[in-house]
């Protein structure tokens, strides 16, 4: 699905990816892990079209993606989260669901204008999904609430619902459960599982908690100074001397 | 009647600068794009339409569509190489947009009349009524067209692409995240915005039937400016709130100066003194404004309000 070759980005003399090469596979939950510096935040920017890359190919569902602008890659079914999660702030959490929805007619004015029906009708639809999804949330209560008001967690926890909202087939989420307390995260990584086996989405993770991705993920990738140190199933990863020593503390 | 006719003037006045204002904040206070140009927008409206009607000889109407249509289109115009900048630069380039605008009606006088400014301008519907009830007349187009814009206005803001449209001002990375095409969507805030403005500046010139260059510099952005600043962004109530608060402070005080014991040299600068100060203070102690920027509720039926 997702099909990164010898990614490069550099940051003056500082190359943060080098030549960093990585599949996500449909239908699957990928882990990219990595000590604090390592590249997973800039590889995230570059593959959703944030940062301009300095070579390589980003190919996603067949496609060349690289050098689209993060709009575009949005709309082409690639969404991602970010690791300080962003919400408007004097929008209310059912708002921010609603933004997320995709293909609305009112989002132009001379719709906004003139097809009021047809406006409002959708936007009702939208509003009914919006709401259950907010239920499974747990989010509810908080609906009318300005965004700007909630709590990290609670930010991480709205901006998993836009993705839900906006339902697209690869979403890239940087550190889902920090600041999300341990039952919510919890139920948080249920409903990815359920959301890949259900709906068939396709996940790549960054998470440093390593039981969450050894729990979630079918494969892993270990960045370290902006290079592919290892890849593997969780379990070859724990095990890999390599990693244990850049990452795991080394023993 | 001199205190009548002063009352309606002003009413007039405080129509015109409030769809200024309510252009100003539609940029400012939900899109978030800084505007320290608007006076262009004013400009552009109020010359479109009067120099089609004086020399191209065009009905009235059209000539206001046609000012409306070009400031709208300098709205676009402003939005294309601004697009990529952030709020600050935006500010910068807005403000040298004014200036230009500003500068070629000054210089172009073969278009413009230069600094001697159009004179003569004529007047919608002027020959169908009496001398005394035609600035009434004005007063109630110019408070239509407020209202209309208002609702259009309001409209706007509440549909999806208005909420696009704030979404931008509090997290544009989160916009294009999204798969909003947040470049398309500041242009088209820029091109209403410009076309309410547009509307403002034609209403001006027929009403005052003789600008120059010197009705439009930058000063006049700083009028807009205190105006959404005192009433509050984010909030077509406050904007027009704004308007009426500073309207009827600069207006009234161009008669005080019989009262006071200061010159004409001083008052008229000490004016704009008074109104720093009040943006000032509302900044420190009051930032959100007279009028709060409102929240949307949604009601939900009870069976879609789930577990509360």
């Amino acid at each position: 699905m997702l099909d990164i070759k010898n990614l490069q980005k550099n940051f003056g003399n500082l190359r943060a990816l080098d030549g960093v090469s990585l599949i996500v596979e449909s239908e699957s939950i990928t882990g990219l892990i990595g000590p604090n510096g390592s590249g997973k935040t800039t590889l995230f920017n570059v593959v959703s079209g944030f940062y301009p890359k300095d070579g390589g190919e980003i190919t996603f569902k067949g496609e060349r993606i690289d050098g689209l602008t993060p709009d575009e890659i949005a709309k082409r079914g690639l969404c991602r989260t970010f690791q300080i999660a962003k919400a408007p702030e004097k929008l209310t959490v059912l708002e921010n669901m609603l933004l997320a929805a995709n293909g609305q007619r009112g989002e132009n004015p001379i719709s906004a204008l003139f097809k009021r029906r047809l406006v409002s009708k959708q936007e009702k639809e939208n509003l009914g999904r919006a709401t259950e999804l907010l239920t499974m949330l747990q989010l509810t209560h908080l609906r009318n609430e300005f965004a700007g008001n909630l709590s990290g967690g609670q930010k991480k926890l709205l901006s998993l619902g836009r993705m839900l909202m906006r339902n697209p087939d690869l979403i890239l989420l940087d550190e889902p459960t920090a600041g999300v307390n341990p039952t919510l995260a919890n139920d948080l990584l249920e409903m990815i599982r359920r959301l890949q086996k259900e709906l068939q989405k396709a996940f790549l993770i960054v998470e440093h908690n390593m039981k969450v991705v050894a729990n979630l993920c079918e494969k892993v990738f270990v960045l370290n100074f902006g290079k592919v140190l290892a890849e593997g199933t969780p379990e070859e990863i724990q095990q890999n001397e390599q990693v244990l020593k850049a990452y795991l503390g080394g023993t | 009647m001199p205190v009548v006719n002063f009352l309606i003037y002003l009413l007039i006045m405080i129509g015109i600068y409030a769809l200024l204002a309510l252009s100003l904040n539609f940029q400012v206070g939900f899109t978030g794009l800084i505007n320290f140009g608007q006076v262009a927008f004013f400009a552009v409206g109020a010359y479109t339409s009067c120099l089609l009607v004086c020399k191209a000889g065009i009905p009235i109407v059209l000539g206001f569509l046609c000012g409306m249509i070009l400031s709208g289109l300098f709205g676009y115009l402003i939005s294309i190489p601004t697009r990529s900048l952030k709020a600050d630069y935006w500010a910068i380039v807005t403000l040298a947009g004014g200036e230009i605008v500003r500068l070629i009606a000054v210089n172009e006088g073969w278009l413009t009349e230069g600094s001697f400014g159009v004179m003569r301008i004529p007047q919608p519907l002027k020959h169908l009524l009496s001398k005394g009830t035609y600035p009434l007349f004005y007063l109630v187009l110019v408070a239509a067209c407020v209202v209309f814009m208002y609702f259009v206005l309001r409209l706007l803001i509440n549909s999806p692409f208005g909420r696009n449209l704030k979404a931008i001002r509090d997290a544009e990375e989160l916009c294009l995240s999204l798969g909003k095409n947040t470049r398309k969507l500041k242009m088209e805030a820029m091109i209403v915005a410009g076309a309410v403005a547009g509307l403002a500046g034609a209403l001006f010139a027929h009403y005052i039937t003789y600008i120059s260059p010197e009705n439009f510099q930058p000063i006049e952005t700083f009028l807009m400016w205190a105006m959404i600043i005192v009433g509050g962004r984010g909030n077509h109530a406050g904007a027009i709130l704004g308007a009426v608060v500073i309207q009827v402070f600069n207006v009234s005080t161009r008669f005080i100066v019989r009262y006071v014991p200061l010159g004409p040299d001083v008052v008229a600068p000490l004016r704009m003194v008074i109104i720093g100060l009040l943006i000032v203070a509302f900044l420190l102690f009051k930032p959100e404004g007279l009028v709060k920027e409102k929240k949307k509720i949604y009601e939900l039926k009870d069976n879609q309000a789930g577990e509360l």
